[in-house]
C-alpha cells in the first residue's frame, strides 16, 4: 500500500530539510517497526518548502494470537473428565461452546483458555495516530514560534497532503488539519493540486513548475550549467557548498549566464568569487583557472526568455564589485605593517589580550616548532607571516566580506611584494576549516596554522571556558581536529608534550588555570579528537587504545602504532603474543617495583629469557625512536615462544622473596618495554570479546 | 512608477490590509524597527497591524554621494503585524505584484536571513528576499524583543525602498531615480548625503559623542525608575545614534562596543519588562 506524506512549508535552510528528511524516513520507520506495520520500502524527497515522504507499506497490523486464561484445569474438570461449572461459567462469558476451548500451558500451570486471534489495526489509523508526534517531535538547528502558536518548527507549516492507499489519512498537528491538496510552485503557479498517488502528485507537481528530487535537480543544474558554459569552453570555479545549498532553495532550477565588465578581472580571483557567492549566490567562471568576465547564476525560474533575471543580476553584481574594489584598493593603501598596530584594539578573548598579543605569541611558537620539526630553512618566512597573518582583521574588505580572513591578508602580502612563501602562508593559516577540508599546501603555512591553534587552545582552556557537547564558542574541537590532520597529512614529527610546555611558557601568567591542570586537559581533549580521527578511519576501537595507551607523545608516531597494530592484527602471532601480554599484566597486578639481578637466575628458561630480552631490547629502541613500530613489534613477538618456556618452567611468586622478586622485576622489564610500543591490555581478542567490548573508555 | 507613487502603492495596499498608517518616527534611528511603533507594540499580547516609512540612518555607509548604492540615510518601509497570519507570505507576494512587477518574468526567492540587533535584545527567524539577486526586503518572525520572548508572534516585512525602486526603474544608480514626476533622488538628496558623509566620518566631535552617549545613558536610568518608558527609550535611541556616529569615526574598539552595546541593551530590556508589567496592570 502506498503512504504518501508532503509537510508543505515557508522555504526552509538546506541543512534544515536535509536532517528533517532524515529524522522523518528514520522516525516513520521506527513507529511502524513498533507497530507491527512491515515497510517494504521507503524513500524521501523534498525541497525548501517541502518535507515529502514516500513508502510501501503492509494495509495493516500482523494479525496476532491472544490466550483469554480462565480456569485452571483441576478446577475446571471434575475427576472423570466432565466439565464442572466453572467451565461452562467460563465458555458462556467468553460467548463460545465448551468445545472452542482448550488446555493451555502457563508458568502457573495449566488452564482453561481461548486461542483469539486478533485482527491487526489498519496502517492508515496507526499513521493517523503516530504522525501528529513525529511531526512535533522533529528537531532543527534552529526553530521558530510563530502566530499564537506554541509549536516550533524549522519554518511555519502550510499544509500536510496525507494519502494511503488513496485515502486521505486524517491527522492534525500545528493547528493544522492534512488533506489530499498541496499548491504547485508558490511564485510561478501557486494553482491547487488534488491527488490520489504518488505518480499524480509527482507529475502534477512538475505540471506546475516543481521538481520534488533534490538528484534531479542537481543533475538539471549540471546540465544547463555544462549547455551554458561548453560553447565558452569554461568551467565553474567549483563551490561544492553553493551547489548544494541552491539544490534545495530552488523547485525549478532555470541557469543564467551574465557578464560583467572586464576592468574588474583586475581584482583577486577569490575576491571575485566571494563577492559573486555572497549575497547573490552565483558561480564565478573560470578557464585555465584564470577568472572570466562572467557568472552562472541558478534561478527558480521556468525560463528567462527576455534576459530580465541576467541583466538584473548584472546590475546588482557590477555594483557588489565596485564595493569590493572601493575596499581593495583603500585597504592596499596603507600597508599591512602600518595597520598592524591597530590589532591592539582587536580583542582575541578578554582575558588572553588583543590580536596583537597573539600576533606575539604565534612569532615564538611558529619559530619553536620548526626548530622542533627541522624545518630551520622556513623559519624566517613562518615568522613574517605570523607577523602579518592577523592584520587583515583590521581592513574595510575583512569587515564587508568576514569569510576573506586570512585569505585576504595573503592577497593583500602578495599585492605588496613579500615574499610568495609569506603570503601564501598567511593566505591559507586557516586551513583546514575541516576534515573534509585540505591542510595548507605549504609547508609554512602549515607551521603558521598548528602554531594559531595551538595558541588558541591552550590559551581557552588555560583561562577556564568550558567546551561541551553543545557549546564549543571558540570552535577548539575543530582547531584540535584541524592540528591533527595537518600533523598527520604531512607526517610531522615532535613532542607533543613539549609543545604545550613552550605555549604555556609564551602565555606565562595570563592563564587562570594551574599550568599542569591545563597540561592535562589539553592532552585529554587531544586524545579525544585523535580518537575520533582515527576511528574514522575505521581502526578498531580497541586498538585505538591500544595505541593511545602509552599516553601520547608524539601525535604522528600515536598514528603509526595504530597502523602498525591494525596490520599486525591478522597475523599467527599476534593473538599469542596479546594473551602473553595480558597474563604478565595479570601476574603483575598489585606488585611493587623491583630490581633485576642477573646473578640471581636459578632456572635455565629465566636465563634465557632475560638474555633474549636484553637483545631484544636492544634492536627495538632504535625503531620505536623512529616510529617504526610495526618493525618492532615484529621484533618484540619474537619474545613469545621464549616466555611461554618461562611461565610452563618458572614459579613466578616462588616463596623465597628475593628469587619472587628478581622474577617479578624480569618481568617488569618486559611490560614496560611493551607498553612503549602499545598498551595490549586493551586489545580484545578471540574468547574475551563480550566482557571487554563495552570498555572503549581512554586510556588517561 | 516613482519614489513617492511607490510609497503611496505601498500605503494603500497595506492599509488596505487593515493596518493603521503611521508617520516617520521623529529620531535619528538605524532601522523601522527601532521605532516605538514596533519596538514597543510587539512586546504585548494585544493584535497590531501598522505600516510606515522610516528614514534610516547608517552613518558607516556614507559614500558622499558618490557610491551610486550605498547612502547613510535610505528609507525603509515597515509592515509590523501581530499576530503574523497564516497567508502573510503571500499577501507580501501580492504587494508586489500591486507594484505592477510581473513575478512570472523574474526570480524572487526567500532567502535564509536570521536577523538580530543586540542593542534592543530582539531577534527574529526569516529570510532576506531577493528579486533577481537584489535585496528588496527583511522578512521576519520576531521570536524577542527587549529580552522577552514575544507571543503573540509578530511578523516584520522591512522594504528597502530605493533598491525596490531602483529595481522598477532599471536604474544603475540611485542618484538617477525620479522622486517624482519633476524631482530626482540628486536634487533632493544629494547635498545632504555629501555634507552628513564629512560629518559622520571626519568632523564629529568624538569627544562631545562619547558625553552625549553619557549623557543619555544617565537619562534614561533615571526616566527608566520614574516609569516614564517611551522617554526612556527615546533617551536609548539617542545613546545608539552616538554609539553609531562614534563607529563611523573608528573611536570605539571592539572591547568598547561589546561594552557600549551591553550598557543600551541592560536599559531596553528594563524598559520592555516595565512595559509589559505595568502595561497589564493598566
Amino acid at each position: 500500500m502506498e503512504f504518501l506524506l508532503e509537510i508543505l512549508t515557508e522555504e526552509m535552510p538546506p541543512d534544515h530539510v536535509r536532517t528533517g528528511l532524515e529524522q522523518l524516513a528514520e522516525g516513520l520507520g521506527r513507529e511502524l517497526a513498533g507497530a507491527h506495520i512491515a515497510v517494504r520500502s521507503l524513500k524521501t524527497y523534498g525541497t525548501c518548502r517541502r518535507l515529502i515522504i514516500l513508502a510501501d507499506l503492509a494495509e495493516a497490523q500482523e494479525s496476532k494470537e491472544r490466550v483469554v486464561v480462565g480456569p485452571s484445569k483441576a478446577v475446571a474438570f471434575a475427576a472423570d473428565g466432565s466439565p464442572t461449572p466453572a467451565a461452562l461459567g467460563f465458555a458462556r462469558s467468553q460467548g463460545v461452546g465448551l468445545d472452542a476451548l482448550e488446555v493451555v500451558r502457563t508458568e502457573k500451570g495449566e488452564y482453561l483458555g481461548r486461542r483469539k486471534a486478533e485482527a491487526g489495526k489498519p496502517a492508515a489509523e496507526i499513521l493517523a495516530s503516530v504522525l501528529p508526534g513525529l511531526v512535533t517531535a522533529l528537531s532543527f538547528p534552529k526553530t521558530m514560534r510563530w502566530g499564537s502558536l506554541a509549536f516550533r518548527f524549522s519554518r511555519p507549516i502550510q499544509g500536510f497532503l496525507c494519502l494511503s492507499g488513496g485515502t486521505t489519512v486524517v491527522f492534525e498537528a500545528a493547528g493544522i488539519g492534512s488533506g489530499d491538496s498541496t499548491i504547485g510552485h508558490k511564485i510561478h503557479d501557486p494553482r491547487p493540486l488534488t491527488v490520489r498517488s504518488f505518480s499524480e502528485y509527482q507529475a502534477g507537481l512538475r505540471e506546475r513548475g516543481v521538481i520534488i528530487d533534490p538528484e534531479e535537480r542537481r543533475a538539471a543544474i549540471l546540465a544547463q550549467i555544462e549547455a551554458k558554459l561548453e560553447p565558452l569552453n569554461a568551467k565553474l570555479h567549483p563551490d561544492a557548498a553553493l551547489l548544494d545549498k541552491l539544490v534545495y532553495d530552488i523547485e525549478s532550477p532555470c541557469v543564467v549566464l551574465g557578464s560583467f565588465p572586464k576592468d574588474y578581472l583586475g581584482l583577486p580571483l577569490e575576491l571575485l568569487s566571494t563577492a559573486m557567492r555572497e549575497g547573490q549566490h552565483l558561480f564565478s567562471v573560470v578557464r585555465d583557472k584564470k577568472q572570466l568576465p562572467n557568472f552562472i547564476g541558478v534561478a527558480d525560474a521556468r525560463q528567462d526568455a527576455a534576459s530580465l533575471l541576467v541583466k538584473g543580476n548584472e546590475r546588482v553584481l557590477r555594483a557588489r564589485l565596485e564595493d569590493a574594489r572601493f575596499f581593495w584598493e583603500q585597504d592596499l593603501k596603507l600597508p599591512l605593517s602600518k595597520r598592524a598596530s591597530g590589532l591592539k584594539q582587536v580583542v582575541f578573548q578578554e582575558k588572553l589580550g588583543s590580536y596583537e598579543d597573539k600576533t606575539l605569541r604565534l612569532k615564538k611558537i611558529a619559530a619553536y616548532l620548526c626548530d622542533k620539526i627541522e624545518a630551520a630553512n622556513a623559519k624566517e618566512d613562518v615568522v613574517q607571516a605570523a607577523e602579518l597573518s592577523k592584520v587583515d582583521l583590521v581592513t574595510e574588505l575583512v569587515r564587508e566580506f568576514p569569510s576573506l580572513q586570512g585569505k585576504a591578508g595573503g592577497l593583500f602580502a602578495r599585492a605588496e611584494g613579500f615574499p610568495a612563501a609569506v603570503a601564501q602562508a598567511v593566505y591559507e593559516h586557516y586551513k583546514p576549516v575541516g576534515l573534509e577540508d585540505d591542510s595548507p599546501s605549504s609547508l609554512a603555512g602549515a607551521i603558521l596554522s598548528l602554531a594559531d591553534k595551538v595558541d588558541s587552545i591552550v590559551g581557552i582552556i588555560g583561562v577556564g571556558v568550558q567546551t561541551t557537547g553543545s557549546s564549543d564558542p571558540f570552535g577548539l574541537r575543530r582547531n584540535a581536529l584541524a592540528v591533527c590532520k595537518i600533523v598527520l597529512d604531512r607526517k610531522l614529527s615532535f613532542s607533543f608534550p613539549r609543545l604545550l610546555d613552550k605555549v604555556l611558557a609564551v602565555y606565562g601568567d595570563r592563564l587562570t588555570r594551574p599550568a599542569k591542570e591545563v597540561r592535562a586537559e589539553c592532552r585529554e581533549f587531544f586524545a579525544g579528537r585523535l580518537r575520533y580521527i582515527f576511528e574514522r578511519m575505521s581502526f578498531r576501537y580497541d586498538l585505538v587504545n591500544a595505541a593511545l595507551g602509552p599516553g601520547f607523545e608524539n601525535i604522528e608516531h600515536t598514528f603509526l602504532r595504530v597502523k602498525a597494530l591494525d596490520k599486525l592484527k591478522a597475523s599467527p602471532q599476534f593473538e599469542p603474543m596479546i594473551l602473553m601480554a595480558k597474563r604478565v599484566n595479570n601476574i603483575l597486578r598489585n606488585q611493587p617495583p623491583a630490581k633485576v639481578n642477573p646473578d640471581l637466575f636459578e632456572e635455565k628458561a629465566e636465563r634465557e629469557l632475560y638474555s633474549s630480552v636484553t637483545i631484544i631490547e636492544g634492536n627495538v629502541r632504535p625503531m620505536i625512536a623512529r616510529g617504526d613500530f610495526g618493525q618492532a613489534q615484529t621484533i618484540l613477538f619474537r619474545i613469545q615462544p621464549t616466555l611461554a618456556a618461562f611461565f610452563d618452567k618458572v614459579l613466578v611468586m616462588a616463596e623465597e622473596k628475593k628469587l619472587r622478586q628478581n622474577r617479578v622485576g624480569l618481568l617488569q622489564a618486559i611490560a614496560r618495554l611493551l607498553l612503549e610500543v602499545a598498551d595490549y591490555s586493551q586489545i580484545v581478542v578471540e574468547g574475551e570479546r563480550s566482557e571487554k567490548g563495552a570498555d572503549i573508555r581512554p586510556k588517561a | 512608477m516613482s519614489l513617492q507613487d511607490l510609497i503611496m502603492n505601498l500605503q494603500r495596499y497595506w492599509t488596505g490590509q487593515g493596518c493603521y498608517l503611521a508617520q516617520p518616527y521623529d529620531l535619528e534611528v538605524g532601522a523601522g524597527t527601532m521605532t516605538p511603533d514596533t519596538f514597543f507594540r510587539v512586546l504585548d499580547k494585544r493584535p497590531w497591524r501598522v505600516a510606515y516609512v522610516q528614514p534610516s540612518r547608517r552613518p558607516t555607509d556614507g559614500r558622499y554621494g558618490e557610491n551610486p548604492h550605498r547612502v547613510q540615510k535610505h528609507l525603509q518601509f515597515q509592515v509590523i503585524i501581530k499576530p503574523s497570519p497564516a497567508d502573510i507570505q503571500r499577501l507580501y507576494i501580492e504587494s508586489l505584484v500591486a507594484l505592477g512587477i510581473d513575478l512570472g518574468e523574474h526570480d524572487l526567492r526567500f532567502d535564509e536571513d536570521n536577523w538580530e540587533s543586540p542593542t534592543i535584545g530582539a531577534w527574529g527567524v526569516g529570510w532576506q528576499v531577493m528579486l533577481d539577486g537584489l535585496e528588496i526586503t527583511q522578512f521576519t518572525y520576531f521570536q524577542q524583543a527587549g529580552g522577552l520572548d514575544l507571543n503573540p508572534v509578530p511578523v516584520e516585512i522591512t522594504y528597502g525602498l530605493e533598491r525596490l525602486e531602483m529595481f522598477l526603474e532599471r536604474k544603475d544608480d540611485i542618484y538617477d531615480l525620479d522622486w517624482s514626476a519633476d524631482a530626482t533622488y540628486r536634487d533632493l538628496r544629494f547635498r545632504e548625503e555629501k555634507e552628513f558623509s564629512e560629518y559622520n566620518f571626519n568632523q564629529a566631535d568624538i569627544a562631545k559623542l562619547h558625553k552625549m552617549f553619557a549623557f543619555a545613558e544617565d537619562e534614561a536610568r533615571a526616566l527608566v525608575k520614574k516609569n516614564l518608558l517611551l522617554p526612556a527609550y527615546d533617551q536609548c535611541l539617542k545613546c545608539s545614534q552616538a554609539f553609531n556616529l562614534l563607529d563611523a569615526r573608528r573611536a570605539i574598539s571592539v572591547t568598547e562596543r561589546v561594552k557600549m552595546i551591553a550598557q543600551i541593551r541592560a536599559i531596553v530590556t528594563e524598559i520592555a519588562r516595565r512595559y509589559t508589567t505595568v502595561g497589564e496592570e493598566a
